[in-house]
């Protein structure tokens, strides 16, 4: 798993219910505006649909490293805010580290225990569409640098 | 303007909240499917009251008891003669689904803050992240409010054979069964998706304006009296898929349009599509 990932997950496990509510809060104050290029590219292709909230993903390599953008709607700080962690602890990483971050990153974190079993289940929808989206330019790379 | 609504005094303007914000007779709660939104920026001495976290207990599936609800009233300063004016987003979902749980346990003097939290924003009213703390009261739960606005699943079944009007008031691809939730949410909750035969679909947001706020008494008359043919005397049950979309339609039938005897299923979906035997039907 990314070493930057691991540090979150430590982090929050280690926070108490009120702290770990401020670290989501500080997350989804955090998660940087999406490039303009791709602003102009929010559409249903990159809709994370598993997520019940309008969250925009892309997915880019530069050299053999990830490069994650994405969007979420201030009114929904839950999601904005685990975006923005998730975004935050797999940038940079190689495609197989981020096939390693948990399946079970959300209850990891502690946010099952914050949130309530019902409302994170969407959450988890956004790491499953990373990975997918991650392996889909990792073979698209390396199908255009083998030719 | 129009008619005023059936029971007027359910409905408060965000300018009413913000003349009453210091009234100790008032208390204001934000109720909310995003929890951290409370945390982000509430209104100035709002208090936070979960749905799941606060009114619905973590075993059985059902709400807390009477006890417990005097805990929580007594904790956030609610007494019994307090009037509560809820708000939240989604176009209030939640504050209508903890109206209608303390309707449950008899509390009086309900409000619904018109627009909700995002009419608030956007209207840039004053948000505070202050939580405010309230001695607390003595609060003793009024009565059972129950049987007048809670349908059971049996409750449906003898509807279901005696014809009398259900609203499905999910979208209509939960309606056809296409899809078990929402689109755009995760499709969880239930083994089958459609809907209880002889429902009508009226999907909740066909009540409310595009920023939150209710839709006029006439043009509600006509979706729900009009169009559907529902009479203010009919006995109506009203169900989505946990119980909070229906929520809202149960305020509107009630408290805007004067009907008599609504009920709100809120087993909903998530129980009739798991129940073994219980009869379904699919398409529109």
């Amino acid at each position: 798993m990314p070493a930057a990932l691991d540090a979150i997950i430590a982090e929050l496990r280690d926070a108490d219910r009120q702290e770990r509510i401020e670290l989501l809060i500080d997350f989804a104050k955090n998660l940087p505006p999406l490039p303009a290029s791709l602003e102009a590219r929010k559409d249903a292709e990159h809709r994370v649909e598993e997520c019940q909230s309008p969250v925009y993903l892309f997915v880019d390599m530069i050299g053999d490293r990830v490069a994650l953008y994405a969007d979420a709607p201030i009114e929904a700080p839950t999601v904005r805010g685990f975006v923005s962690l998730v975004l935050e602890g797999l940038n940079g990483s190689t495609p197989e580290d981020v096939f390693k971050a948990p399946a079970d990153l959300v209850d990891q974190c502690g946010l099952t225990e914050v949130l309530g079993m019902l409302r994170v289940r969407g959450l988890s929808g956004v790491l499953r569409r990373i990975k997918r989206e991650v392996a889909r330019a990792a073979v698209a790379q390396h199908g255009s640098t083998s030719t | 303007m129009g008619e005023p609504y059936a029971h007027p005094d359910a409905l408060v303007s965000a300018d009413w909240v913000q003349e009453h914000l210091r009234d100790p007779k008032i208390r204001i709660v934000e109720s909310d499917e995003d929890l951290l939104l409370y945390d982000v920026g509430h209104i100035p001495g709002a208090v936070r009251i979960d749905w799941q976290g606060d009114l619905q207990d973590q075993i059985v599936r059902d709400y807390i008891n009477a006890e417990r609800f005097a805990e929580l009233c007594s904790k956030n300063g609610i007494a019994a003669d307090t009037t509560v004016v809820f708000y939240g987003d989604k176009s209030n979902w939640w504050a209508c689904y903890a109206f209608w749980a303390f309707t449950l346990f008899g509390h009086k003097n309900l409000k619904i803050m018109n627009g909700g939290r995002k009419l608030w924003i956007d209207e840039g009213r004053p948000v505070t992240r202050e939580v405010p703390s309230y001695p607390s009261t003595n609060y003793k739960a009024a009565g059972d409010g129950e049987a007048a606005i809670r349908a059971f699943r049996d409750d449906v079944s003898a509807h279901l054979k005696a014809s009398k009007p259900l609203i499905d008031v999910r979208s209509p691809k939960e309606f056809t069964g296409e899809m078990l939730h929402m689109e755009e949410y995760p499709q969880e909750g239930s083994l089958r998706g459609g809907h209880i035969p002889t429902a009508r679909n009226v999907p909740w947001n066909r009540a409310v304006n595009d920023d939150g706020t209710f839709k006029s008494v006439d043009e509600l008359r006509a979706i729900y009296q009009k169009d559907l043919g529902l009479k203010p005397a009919d006995d109506v049950i009203a169900y989505c898929r946990i119980g909070e979309r229906s929520s809202l339609t149960w305020f509107v039938l009630t408290f805007l349009l004067g009907f008599d005897r609504v009920r709100n299923y809120d087993g909903s979906w998530t129980e009739w599509g798991n129940l073994v035997r219980a009869p379904i039907a699919r398409g529109a």
